[in-house]
């Protein structure tokens, strides 16, 4: 409760407006480090353009040195995140204002790094840092994206089941299935056999992302079964875990797509830095 | 012999149940059905899939009923016969039934090994719902990618630096990948070849770098007074300065200040009109002995110019001593005697329905400037020098020889006179030309003497003084030298070739010119009807390396001859020299 009431603070019209530890750090301290952010970017887009450097502008320039040496200060700070995090703490220097700040800073990079290049991109080290910064800037975006939508869908879809429970769900209906199925044919007992042995957690990234199960046993089990007669318990057996598998493929699906960006975000970021190594050590090595 | 079957089951918490039965039979069954007395219930039997027969106190015989058959120790087979002292293991579906024999019993223990379903197997849920093991650990790939960077993108490069210029086409690629940008067209063949200009690593391109290739190139003056000529730098410029030379970089006044690199392929970036005028504009403050006149921007605060003419130098609009009469208002008048003249020898001549300057002015060969103007080419298709015609062959006096003049004249004067008198009538116009003798002063003449033609052609009403200064020395004539300068502007480049589409007079008023002591230069004012600064609206923005170089020579200033864009041949490096 401290962090709430240290966070109280007065909105224009003088009404005491509590600002709760669950806002967001997108909407941390009314768009802080946004407002900050587009400051910045203002500010070295004006200077771009109001700077005499000859013959164009470009990475070599007096300000295209200044810019640059911001971007790698602010790339380093941004990484820091990764250590940063594993620290909460709350106050001026929380993690979410911390969070914020990353965010806010690293989408303004889109503006310093690219003002940096003076738009002189080619097949180089020096456009490859530029690009692997753009990867991870459009990565983290992805992440926002991921970060703002996929919670409330992910809790749509599993209505207040835990993992460890949509899973257990899915084992009762697994030997339930196993009972009812003994006295089937053998033929239509290797259909149940199939959805038994089938791994709900089996098949690449593309599988989870696109959340397409062709090649379904327990699918293909109930058009096999549905020929039958006399076999409901089975069906309906069958038909709960189809509904059961749809619903725990569709968390797999969305938690897919919570954690996929961090996949490009994380190496992205130390190839980046590996690159600005290069970069730096390249530019002064030719100096 | 009895079976005895020992079913051991599972509790949730991994503890075993063990269940005798004891069946004194010959045949047992095994199936999933229950009526079998060794029942599975597993999916993968069949309802009746085997039977056990009895042949003696220890052998037993396992027989499938169907088409499905069964393992025996790993095996697969349809039959087999077991020694149950022996033992041997036996598998349907998720079951195992292990043969064994207690007794006078044959033991058969069963058990389940297989989880009923996929899903009951354990397994790591934390790792299961995550992307973990779908995609590359993300530290390794991180790894993986830092080595791949440095090794192709600073390890190479430096080590094909260390090793000097042999380097394999790797190497050399991996090296390219260092460059900011293409060089511009004149140092192509420097690409990929670092080493050429970045001699040494960590320390900048130093002049001596460039001067390995360029050795001819002259200095702009003394660094001495280049020194002394800068302008002091703002504060912001001095900050600058300080922190380049920090950083090591050479300058001011180094190469790489004027002739920047690597910042595309073509033409390289003109030079700012700054780097002229930061000295220029005011340097009378710094350099008080300086004959130069201040000069900044073309269009605002650039000097009248100041033609070269004989020794000195002269205003433009000043009378000038050519040594020739010529006015050139009566040559190039549409409406007289001249223009009728062309018009009579228009078939001989280009001309057209009067003369125009081309007639007699006639570019050199890279059009910059213009050829003299020659007696013999130009003036003689008029004005003819013929004095004797000797049976249809005509003979001219030799032009600027006045000894071979006097002498030719004496020599034909001795014979009976051939040329037709004068008639007294009007002569037309075409009678004067080349080839046809000009007898309005050789005609006469030559009745009366050899003495007299020869003072007649060189008295003040003679053909040479027509146009020409005469003065009498002694027994002869001198004849006062014509001067026509090829070149009027020393210091700056004018290409008449880039002026190609405007007029000869929309700049040189020879049209209302009367005498050839009038200096035909336009002055600065009508070249800024076209031309004015770098940054000015004009229609041609002009810097000062549009006119000026840098690097004191008397040709062209460096630039190449075609705009960015062309082929490589057009963009080829220093055009504009060779345009000398």
């Amino acid at each position: 409760m401290a962090g709430v009431f240290r966070d109280r603070d007065l909105d224009r019209r003088g009404r005491v407006r509590e600002v709760t530890l669950h806002d967001g750090f997108l909407r941390h301290k009314s768009f802080r480090w946004l407002k900050i952010s587009a400051a910045l970017s203002l500010a070295v887009t004006l200077g771009y353009f109001m700077a005499d450097v000859t013959p164009r502008p470009n990475g070599g320039s007096w300000y295209g040195y200044t810019l640059g040496t911001i971007a790698v200060l602010l790339i380093l700070w941004l990484t820091l995140l990764g250590v940063r995090k594993r620290w909460m703490t709350r106050g001026r220097w929380s993690l979410k204002a911390w969070t914020s700040a990353h965010v806010y800073l690293g989408l303004s990079l889109i503006v310093i790094g690219t003002l940096h290049t003076g738009f002189q991109l080619g097949w180089n080290v020096h456009t490859l840092a530029w690009a692997l910064m753009m990867l991870v800037i459009v990565s983290g975006i992805w992440g926002i994206i991921a970060y703002a939508a996929l919670p409330k869908a992910l809790s749509s879809n599993r209505e207040e089941l835990t993992q460890t429970q949509m899973l257990e769900g899915l084992r009762a209906i697994d030997r339930q299935l196993h009972e009812a199925a003994q006295p089937l044919a053998p033929s239509q007992a290797a259909l149940v056999q199939k959805s038994l042995d089938q791994n709900v957690f089996a098949g690449g990234l593309w599988r989870r992302l696109s959340g397409r199960h062709r090649g379904c046993a327990t699918a293909r089990a109930l058009r096999g079964i549905r020929r039958g007669d006399g076999l409901e318990k089975v069906q309906s057996l069958l038909e709960r875990k189809s509904a059961m598998l749809a619903r725990l493929r569709r968390h797999l699906q969305l938690k897919a797509m919570l954690e996929v960006w961090l996949y490009v975000h994380v190496p992205a970021t130390f190839a980046l830095i590996a690159a600005l190594t290069a970069h730096i050590t390249s530019v002064f090595f030719f100096w | 012999m009895a079976f005895l079957i020992r079913s051991v089951t599972q509790t949730a918490d991994h503890r075993e149940i063990v269940r005798d039965t004891r069946i004194d039979k010959e045949v047992l069954g095994i199936g999933r059905a229950a009526e079998n007395e060794v029942s599975l219930p597993d999916l993968s039997v069949d309802p009746r899939h085997a039977r056990i027969e009895a042949r003696d106190g220890r052998r037993i015989a396992v027989i499938a009923n169907g088409t499905l058959g069964f393992e025996v120790d790993g095996r697969s087979t349809r039959s087999t016969t077991i020694d149950s002292g022996r033992g041997a293991e036996l598998a349907f579906g998720g079951h195992r039934i292990t043969v064994g024999h207690e007794g006078a019993d044959v033991v058969l223990t069963v058990r389940r090994v297989d989880a009923v379903s996929d899903a009951e197997e354990e397994r790591d849920e934390a790792r299961a719902f995550s992307l973990r093991g779908k995609l590359p650990g993300r530290r390794l790939t991180a790894w993986l990618l830092v080595a791949a960077v440095l090794l192709g993108f600073l390890a190479v490069p430096v080590w094909t630096f260390m090793k000097g210029p042999e380097k394999t086409i790797y190497e050399a690629q991996a090296q390219h990948s260092w460059s900011s940008g293409p060089l511009s067209a004149a140092h192509h063949q420097l690409e990929g070849n670092c080493e050429s200009c970045h001699v040494q690593a960590f320390v900048s391109v130093r002049d001596s770098a460039c001067a390995s290739c360029h050795k001819d190139v002259h200095d702009h003056a003394p660094p001495e007074r280049i020194g002394r000529a800068r302008a002091k730098p703002t504060a912001w410029g001095s900050l600058l300065q300080a922190v380049a030379k920090t950083f090591g970089k050479p300058g001011p006044g180094a190469c790489v200040d004027c002739h920047t690199e690597h910042e595309g392929a073509g033409r390289m970036a003109e030079t700012k009109q700054a780097f002229c005028t930061d000295c220029h504009s005011t340097l009378s403050q710094r350099l008080a002995d300086t004959k130069l006149p201040n000069a900044g921007d073309f269009g605002t605060a650039h000097p009248e110019f100041r033609p070269t003419y004989g020794q000195g130098r002269v205003a433009i609009g000043a009378q000038i001593a050519s040594g020739l009469k010529f006015p050139h208002d009566l040559h190039l008048n549409t409406r007289g005697g001249v223009a009728r003249m062309a018009q009579t020898l228009r078939g001989r001549y280009p001309f057209g329905d009067a003369l125009d300057c081309k007639d007699c002015h006639r570019p050199d060969r890279d059009g910059v400037r213009f050829q003299p103007v020659e007696m013999e080419s130009s003036c003689g298709m008029c004005h003819s020098l013929a004095y004797d015609n000797v049976g249809g062959t005509v003979r001219t006096l030799r032009h600027g020889d006045v000894a071979q003049a006097i002498a030719d004249l004496r020599a034909s004067t001795k014979h009976a006179p051939r040329p037709p008198a004068l008639d007294g009538g009007r002569r037309r116009p075409g009678e004067y030309q080349q080839g046809r003798v000009y007898s309005a002063y050789f005609g006469p003449a030559s009745q009366r003497g050899s003495d007299y033609a020869v003072r007649l052609l060189f008295s003040q009403n003679g053909a040479c003084a027509e146009c020409h200064t005469i003065t009498p020395v002694g027994n002869s004539w001198t004849v006062a030298p014509v001067v026509q300068p090829g070149r009027y502007l020393m210091h700056g480049w004018f290409d008449h070739a880039a002026h190609a589409t405007e007029t000869c007079t929309s700049c040189h008023k020879a049209g209302t010119s009367g005498a050839s002591s009038d200096l035909l230069l336009p002055g600065i004012e009508t070249c800024r009807t076209c031309h004015g600064g770098e940054n000015s609206r004009a229609k041609v923005p002009s810097s000062c390396a549009m006119c000026h170089s840098y690097h004191i020579a008397d040709g062209a200033p460096w630039a190449p001859s075609r705009p960015v864009g062309r082929t490589t041949e057009d963009a080829a490096p220093n055009r504009g020299r060779e345009r000398r």
